[in-house]
């Protein structure tokens, strides 16, 4: 994109934002605080062709947000030698690790985790009292992770982006609208594609899923200035405002992750944001491919700058987690089961394969 | 001229965006002559020497590949154009079997297990090796996939590339085999000097 189409989308970007919701006619996308729902998660794995020694690790819902996201009992059953549940040291991200014995002839680790979860919307038109961040938790969500440099390119992306807005919410949403109307969903990308965001800028190829997108969203943002986490979880129930593609499509919810990202403003404290659901409706929503002008696609883009639904589980917000127990490189995030057999990653982009499933079922709140 | 990214990743979006114009409307003999066409002269330092896991387990340094022209080459298993050049790749290893040049493949930052069952169905006779935690790729400035960087013996990087090429195609192997470096001298009987024979 040359410096010219760089301001002509600002300046697209920001008249979309600007006009009224009545403006957009009949879809309706409007998360508001309301009834929990809850869910029973499922989780199980089963390491195919056991062969020297084997551990898993499950990511545990441990997001504990008492105002939408409230982490129950997690309960497992398992046949390893040992079963933990720990802690990621930096995040706080939890996990499940199960360590088999050598032999094992056929590991198995299922784990059930209660967890309730409401809509999410805040006014940023009306400040707060919402604290403001602790040094050490801002300069944790300021700075750049592996696959989220903040320097170089996205730095420069970052300030030309925000060169005209005033507030951090001025600029928090001229860089969601900027991702909005300069990304796409790329279909193709097999999974959450580990989104190396400098890459993504330097290439002029900036593409993939929700961490990818959402994760260049989050870079922008840090490198502007504004506290911004990556929230990692599952679509676990369909969408109650009618969004296919923003929604579990059955109780099979083994492929449904989905992270999300929160930018903290002065006043506000944490608010929510996606712009890879902005992008997942003009590729997904009935009849596919929508224009950035839908209806459907504006009701989505209005709203998910403040809000989001609850049907959705957030496990954590964490980055460069190190598994406990294994020599592979830190994983960018924990999003997925993950499993060793002969001290081998298995591949958790092929849970068939794996092999895991995730079920929700949907319980009395 | 030195190791430079930013110019390095300047001149090879150039020549993606020089070879996606020009090879859509070329005649037979110009197309012939575009097979290269990504392929770019970088009189820039290779990046840095690096030891990795090959799929066997061993460790492979790029040192003992000195004294070969050497193809370093960055891939992905889910990049749909790695996959389409690593037939190139191998079909070029075949076509130069006993000259001295060599291919070292490098996955970025893939399970392993994924990577292994991709060449059980695609077998190769090159080297592949694991940048399992992306430090060569960031070291060499990697940006896109695929990218390959071609060393000659001295292991100084000669030409690069960041798009799939047609590896075995004349234009292409030529440009290589002018990277060889000179046969050994010989005697005057025809002998390699230093050779282990008879005399």
């Amino acid at each position: 994109m040359d410096r010219r189409d760089f301001f002509v989308s600002i300046a697209a970007a920001t008249l979309a934002a600007t006009l009224p919701v009545t403006a957009w006619a009949q879809a309706i996308f409007a998360p508001k605080p309301g009834p929990w729902r809850a869910v029973d998660l499922v989780t199980r794995i089963e390491i195919t062709k056991p062969q020297g020694p084997m551990q898993a690790w499950i990511p545990l819902p441990s997001l504990n947000e008492p105002e939408w996201n409230r982490p129950g009992e997690s309960t497992w059953t398992s046949n390893a030698a040992t079963v933990t549940r720990v802690k990621d040291p930096r995040y706080g991200a939890e996990m499940l690790h199960a360590v088999w014995k050598d032999g094992e002839a056929a590991p198995s680790l299922e784990v059930t985790s209660r967890i309730a979860m409401r809509d999410r919307a805040i006014d940023l038109s009306k400040p707060g009292t919402a604290p403001a961040l602790g040094d050490a938790e801002s300069r944790l969500n300021l700075a750049g992770t592996d696959l989220i440099p903040v320097d170089g390119i996205v730095k420069q992306t970052a300030d030309k982006i925000v060169a005209n807005a005033r507030t951090d919410a001025d600029k928090a949403r001229a860089i969601y609208n900027w991702v909005v109307e300069n990304t796409h969903r790329n279909d193709a990308t097999r999974g959450c594609r580990t989104g190396d965001i400098d890459s993504m800028l330097r290439t002029d190829n900036i593409s993939g899923k929700c961490a990818d997108l959402n994760a260049l969203y989050v870079g922008l943002a840090r490198a502007a200035g504004i506290p911004e986490r990556d929230v990692y979880g599952l679509r676990v129930l369909p969408s109650q405002f009618g969004y296919k593609s923003l929604g579990a499509g059955s109780a099979n919810v083994t492929k449904a992750q989905h992270c999300r990202a929160e930018v903290h403003l002065a006043g506000f404290g944490w608010a929510p944001v996606d712009p890879a659901d902005v992008r997942k409706v003009v590729l997904e929503e009935p009849p596919a491919n929508l224009a950035i002008g839908d209806p459907k696609v504006v009701a989505a883009r209005n709203a998910l700058f403040g809000a989001w639904e609850g049907n959705w589980v957030a496990y954590n917000v964490a980055h460069d987690v190190a598994l406990p127990g294994s020599k592979q490189p830190k994983l960018g995030f924990l999003m997925y089961p993950q499993a060793e057999r002969a001290s081998l990653l298995l591949d958790a982009l092929d849970p068939d394969n794996f092999k895991y499933t995730i079920t929700s079922k949907d319980v009395a709140a | 001229m030195g190791w430079n990214p930013r110019v390095l990743a300047g001149r090879l979006l150039g020549a993606a965006l020089l070879d996606g114009a020009t090879t859509g409307c070329l005649t037979i003999a110009t197309a012939t002559r575009a097979a290269d066409a990504g392929l770019l002269p970088w009189d820039g330092e290779a990046g840095p020497a690096f030891a990795l896991d090959d799929l066997a387990g061993q460790r492979r340094h790029l040192d003992e590949f000195h004294g070969k022209v050497v193809l370093v080459h960055f891939f992905a298993t889910w990049c749909a154009r790695c996959v389409d050049e690593m037939t190139s790749l191998q079909k070029l290893t075949v076509k130069t079997r006993g000259r001295t040049l060599v291919v070292v493949a490098i996955d970025v930052a893939e399970v392993e297990l994924r990577v292994r069952a991709f060449f059980e169905a695609l077998p190769v006779d090159f080297p592949v090796l694991l940048d399992r935690d992306r430090a060569v790729t960031k070291a060499w400035d990697v940006v896109s996939l695929p990218t390959t960087f071609v060393l000659e013996a001295e292991l100084r990087s000669r030409l690069v590339t960041a798009t799939d090429l047609d590896w075995p195609a004349p234009a292409t192997v030529a440009r290589l085999e002018a990277l060889y470096p000179p046969p050994p001298p010989q005697d005057r009987t025809g002998k390699t000097r230093g050779s282990h024979g008879e005399d």
